[in-house]
């Protein structure tokens, strides 16, 4: 794709002829991936320019490096047409960018205005100028008509209310250009509105807004510009009235698929039947059907909710439900072990966080959920358990040099065999995979994904959650897409494509208007 | 070759350190190679070895118990109290299972109250130290003439008793490290909690054995010494828990917990032991040992920091 010009946009509406920020080339290498790959972009004073693109496209990448959190491989960022280098968050401030990051960086026990002058608080002496500060603090309050006292402390504000403390920091610090991260993932409808209407002033203000969401009936309410990034390419950049939401979603998940076809499958008995599951506040009505010998597979966005169907299920949060059955009979779940011994298997998400045993060995990590089987009297029958490890190894085709060496120095695909190895040796009917290739290279891919096939064909049944689209139309017979907590249908055979996908996963509304 | 060498020095490093400081000091010091004198290093070692053993434990379970101290106190003032109403056998048993009590308390106060290991054994250290000088209300207990009590302190076979124990129980816990399902739980809970959670191991339970394993270790280490002059009191093995954990962290054991070395623990022991014995034999003031071991124990930990580890057990919360 070619670079837009400043000269080839006819409709951006400030007479800016200069980018306040422009960045060329960016690419950032991380090891065994190209996570942004020689991108152009550019934001005008008093724009709005968002950022859409699918989970893992680069637009994370790109906003760190833009926040000074990370530094480009190669590729220059320019303000004000100066190319500058930002090696902190603070070299990034100065230059005029405020990042607002989903994970906001409020202090909760500081008021309203320390945070907004956090490292920078006015001065008198060696004293802080408070009374400066809080009237400063509230003169940029009364800038974005926001109504929150400076003396506030943050953590007595709701969420939406912190967010716009951070748009207020921003500000304070006279950014230029002012980066949202999915700005409305934790907003209610009311909230989604409020806020776009201070995106709107800020515009006025002439501050260039780059927002980024997946959500695209937002984009389309409050961006100028929309540029599409996918696999860390840049796809397309253009004014947002020549685009509508086909065109960007076939943009953002325009690639041909180097995986294989999903294999044909005949479903068998049923497993598990789940009907009217709530979690929590966060996810409500979920029911379904799993069968032996077939993968249902859970889509949508972040913050969906249906990453944590997949944890409820396993006992990791607390649920409610009109009907759970196993294999026919009512199951509860009360925690992890519960799960297991109804032989329900689960390979979380986050391999670091909770799945990896890091100072354990390969054999040891294998074996941890059977150790009560592997027991003869007091102790672990070291044969057996090598035995059933030798076996994994084999099956999955896992390369270590040794089932006594560490798991830690495995990479990410060998890791990711052994925690699946964990639970297989668990002998499960039914099997939870979050993410399953998550941080893994292509060639183990295509392994898992083979693997899968083989134990789905041997009569398991598995529940997929995967926020990769290729993979969970690669692998599930049927998919439920999720937004906002709520299923927004079901997909299957023909209709079962990206396209359909992201049209459910991307609405909205909270209610399904089928 | 020298990925070989690396990987002998990492484990063995602190078996050359101990070599090293003992030649050196019986250089300075000759009177340190005499048979009587090294038997005494041995036993003065395997006191701390004895509670640095069950530390090590709950070291690598992500945990601490800076209760020790207190506890080795409280069960030798309750076995030495039981002495005339049960004979010597039981009464060594219950300051065995006083020291199990404890440690159970330990377990439950993080487990079911969910406070941070190091908060809640700093709390029932003050609290078990209350109860010991409570229990005697402030006063020496003494055994006269029950010189059979010294059956934890003296020799047999011309080896010092607190130096077999101390063997005995490195043994066992490398055994129960290695070859049990309970050790393995310990290692999975040490190395990632949450993990080990969903592969489901029993984390409570895990802990309370940890614990418990640690309030014994805690309580033969106090009635060793209690022994050795036959006399208990509330202010017994005070500052216990530090030279206790000096001795896993000099061994190696790192604080991030999931990996440990029962050798290394005894050899961290017998380090401080010959460093303080050398320290005597040259006439230099007390007081210098503190300064010895505190530095010895801050080296050591940076080392063990350098090495990618994390002091995260002092962080941890349970979950």
């Amino acid at each position: 794709m070619t670079p837009q010009t400043p000269a080839s946009q006819p409709v951006p509406a400030p007479p800016a002829t200069l980018a306040v920020l422009e960045v060329r080339g960016l690419t950032r290498r991380f090891p065994g991936v190209l996570a942004l790959n020689n991108v152009d972009f550019n934001v005008y004073p008093g724009e709005v320019h968002a950022l859409v693109g699918e989970n893992g496209a680069g637009k994370s990448t790109m906003i760190n490096m833009l926040a000074g959190v990370l530094q480009p491989s190669s590729g220059s960022i320019l303000m004000n047409g100066k190319p500058r280098v930002f090696h902190s968050t603070q070299d990034s401030q100065h230059a005029g960018i405020g990042v607002i990051f989903q994970e906001f960086n409020l202090i909760p026990h500081l008021s309203v205005a320390e945070n907004v002058f956090i490292n920078r608080e006015p001065e008198r002496g060696l004293r802080i100028d408070w009374k400066t500060m809080f009237s400063r603090t509230q003169v940029v309050m009364d800038r974005l008509s926001i109504d929150i006292d400076p003396r506030t402390t943050i953590s007595e504000l709701p969420v939406a209310q912190q967010q716009l403390v951070e748009i207020a920091r921003a500000l304070a610090f006279e950014a230029q250009v002012i980066v949202m991260d999915e700005p409305t993932a934790a907003l209610s409808e009311h909230e989604v509105d409020r806020l776009l209407e201070i995106v709107r002033s800020l515009k006025t203000a002439g501050v260039a807004v780059i927002y980024v969401s997946h959500k695209l009936e937002e984009v389309f309410a409050i961006a100028d510009r929309i540029t599409v990034l996918r696999d860390g390419q840049h796809i397309i950049t253009e004014n947002a009235a020549d685009l509508n939401e086909q065109k960007v979603i076939s943009a953002m998940v325009g690639r041909t698929l180097i995986h294989t076809e999903c294999p044909v499958r005949t479903p068998g008995a049923l497993r598990l039947k789940v009907k009217d599951l709530c979690i929590e506040d966060r996810v409500k009505g979920v029911s379904f059907e799993l069968h032996a010998g077939e993968v249902l597979g859970l889509a949508g966005l972040m913050g969906s909710g249906c990453d944590e169907v997949v944890e409820g299920l396993f006992g990791l949060r607390p649920i409610t439900f009109s009907e759970l059955t196993l294999n026919g009979k009512a199951v509860s779940i009360e925690g992890p072990r519960s799960a297991i011994r109804s032989k329900i298997g689960f390979v979380p998400s986050d391999r670091k966080q909770s799945g990896l045993l890091p100072d354990l060995s390969v054999k040891q990590n294998t074996s941890i959920g059977i150790l009560e089987r592997l027991r003869q009297g007091f102790w672990i029958n070291q044969r057996q358990e090598l035995k059933v490890a030798e076996n994994y190894r084999t099956k999955l085709n896992l390369r270590c040099n040794s089932l006594n060496q560490r798991i830690s120095g495995l990479s990410g695909g060998n890791q990711q065999k052994v925690i699946l190895a964990r639970s297989l040796a668990e002998d499960c009917d039914v099997l939870f995979l979050a993410e399953p290739t998550r941080g893994v290279d292509v060639g183990a891919k295509a392994e898992i994904y083979t693997l899968i096939d083989d134990l789905v064909a041997a009569g398991n049944a598995v529940l997929l959650q995967s926020s990769e689209l290729p993979e969970i139309i690669r692998l599930a017979n049927r998919v439920i897409v999720f937004a906002n907590g709520l299923p927004q249908g079901e997909l299957s055979g023909k209709d079962l494509n990206q396209e359909n996908i992201m049209a459910l996963a991307t609405r909205t509304k909270g209610e399904s208007h089928e | 070759m020298s990925n070989r060498f690396i990987k002998f020095w990492k484990s063995y490093s602190i078996v050359i350190v101990v070599l090293v400081v003992a030649v050196i000091i019986s250089f300075m010091a000759p009177r340190f190679f005499q048979f009587e004198n090294l038997m005494n290093v041995l036993s003065n070692a395997s006191v701390v070895a004895i509670v640095g053993l069950g530390m090590t434990l709950a070291i690598a379970s992500g945990n601490f118990d800076l209760s020790v101290g207190s506890t080795a106190a409280f069960a030798s003032c309750v076995s030495f109290s039981l002495v005339p109403a049960l004979g010597i056998p039981l009464s060594i048993l219950a300051g065995l299972i006083t020291g199990a009590v404890v440690g159970l308390i330990n377990g439950a106060i993080i487990t079911e109250l969910r406070v941070p290991a190091f908060i809640a054994t700093l709390g029932m250290q003050t609290i078990v130290r209350g109860l010991a000088l409570i229990y005697t209300g402030g006063k020496d207990l003494y055994l006269y003439g029950q010189t059979e009590y010294k059956v934890l302190s003296g020799n047999a076979l011309g080896i010092p008793m607190p130096l077999i124990m101390a063997l005995v129980i490195a043994i066992v816990l490398s055994l129960v490290v290695s070859q049990t399902r309970f050790g393995r739980h310990v290692l999975a809970l040490g190395s990632n909690f949450p993990a080990a959670k969903r592969s489901g191991v029993q984390t409570t339970w895990v802990v309370w054995g940890v614990f418990a394993i640690v309030g014994v270790t805690a309580a033969l280490s106090g009635m060793v010494v209690s022994a050795q002059v036959l006399t208990a009191n509330g202010r017994l093995s005070t500052g216990l828990e530090l030279s206790a954990i000096a001795v896993v962290v000099l061994g190696g054991t790192p604080l991030s917990g999931g990996r440990l070395t029962m050798l290394g623990t005894l050899m961290g022991a017998l380090l401080i032991a010959i460093i303080n014995n050398g320290l005597n034999l040259l006439n230099i003031p007390i007081f210098y040992q503190e300064l010895t071991v505190g530095s010895l124990m801050l080296i050591a930990l940076a080392i063990n920091l350098s090495q990618g580890f994390k002091v995260s057990s002092l962080i941890r919360r349970p979950q």
